[in-house]
């Protein structure tokens, strides 16, 4: 006889020995879901709040960087146009986390349920490379401009031998690339857990298409 | 949510209630986990229970969602990690039910399936709840071949686990 008959015969006359009653499912429809789903949307809302404050920060809160922005561009129609352009693609990234979010459907069978979680996380890492490309390129930028409209590194620079101002610049990468890597480790950090049975169990799934 | 859609579901619920009770005995080792994980399938059922349309059975709906929920969804919580574990007390066979080889088998199969992966578990799960390989196959999302040739490969894998 096969394995699974007889554990199928005994599974299903096996009478559950923890029946609930209507009363105790009422107030299970108040609690809260504790599911990857919740856990995932609140640290993406979390995310476009704090790349997006990091981003506009800075030109509220220090008149210095303003001026000296404002000193950069001296063209206002620049200024406005990257304005427009960084808000359209905040919108747009809102928007696409939202319809991401409305495709994940509970009801679908596993493997698209499993594609449309990872397509939502997706997203929220692409709007993490973008925030962080443009924090890179700004700091290259405003680095560059710094010391080109500042006469006083300038002049400090022009009578710096050419190991000094290697010292300098060396300085300056390695200290970016940390700074970007354990950024990455931290997402690498967060998502890893949260999603690895997730991960695990969708490479299960593609395993046996193979 | 209406009073009445809340009223529906919870009958529902209460009349089906053991394909969730099946899925958690499944998926979890002990009994807080269990209630837990009972908990948000019912909360991830009533959730999509509105869009419901009835075109299929309620049991094959909660199949679905209630497996999703398990493998996908769920997040063990913390005060889940030091019960402790009931395996082997609640897979308790009936002595008289059995001669003793069967009973044997019965312990170690439930055992041997505790140990299988989470896919592998929903394909069990499946096939002991009787569905046909289209209806795992379109539950999981694979094809109708990949969950033969998957399910017999558990067979196997069953079968020199109980006759090493």
């Amino acid at each position: 006889m096969d394995e699974l008959d007889l554990l199928k015969k005994d599974w299903n006359k096996k009478p559950e020995n923890k029946k609930l009653t209507a009363q105790d499912i009422y107030p299970m429809l108040q609690k809260k879901s504790s599911s990857i789903v919740k856990t995932l949307f609140y640290i993406s809302i979390a995310e476009l709040v704090f790349w997006t404050l990091i981003n506009i920060i800075p030109y509220f809160t220090s008149p210095a960087y303003r001026t000296q922005l404002d000193n950069v561009y001296t063209n206002k129609f620049v200024l406005v146009l990257i304005n427009v352009i960084s808000y359209a693609i905040i919108g747009l990234f809102i928007y696409l986390l939202f319809k991401a979010y409305k495709s994940i459907s509970v009801t679908d069978n596993a493997k698209k349920l499993m594609e449309s979680i990872l397509k939502t996380r997706k997203i929220v890492s692409y709007y993490v490379i973008y925030n962080l490309s443009i924090a890179f390129i700004s700091m290259v930028v405003g680095l560059y401009f710094g010391i080109k409209h500042n006469p006083e590194i300038s002049a400090k620079l022009e009578h710096s031998s050419n190991y000094e101002i290697f010292v300098i610049y060396g300085f300056l990468t390695i200290f970016t690339v940390v700074f970007v890597l354990l950024l990455w480790l931290f997402y690498k950090l967060i998502y890893g857990l949260l999603l690895r049975r997730l991960n695990k169990n969708y490479k299960e799934l593609k395993k046996l298409e193979v | 949510m209406s009073k009445t859609l809340e009223h529906s579901f919870v009958e529902l619920l209460e009349k089906h209630q053991n394909i969730v009770h099946k899925v958690c005995r499944l998926y979890t080792n002990n009994y807080d986990a269990h209630n837990d994980l009972f908990q948000e399938i019912t909360i991830q059922l009533w959730k999509a229970y509105p869009k419901f349309r009835g075109d299929s059975k309620f049991s094959t709906w909660m199949y679905r969602v209630g497996l999703n929920t398990a493998i996908t969804l769920y997040r063990k919580s913390k005060r889940t990690i030091n019960t402790q574990d009931f395996d082997g007390v609640s897979f308790k066979i009936k002595a008289e039910d059995y001669d003793n080889t069967e009973e044997e088998q019965l312990k170690v199969l439930y055992k041997a399936i505790h140990q299988l992966n989470d896919i592998e578990k929903a394909l069990v799960f499946l096939y002991l709840e009787d569905k046909n390989y289209r209806e795992i196959s379109e539950t999981l999302g694979i094809s109708e071949v990949n969950a033969r040739v998957k399910m017999n490969r558990i067979k196997t894998k069953l079968r020199t686990i109980l006759n090493p």
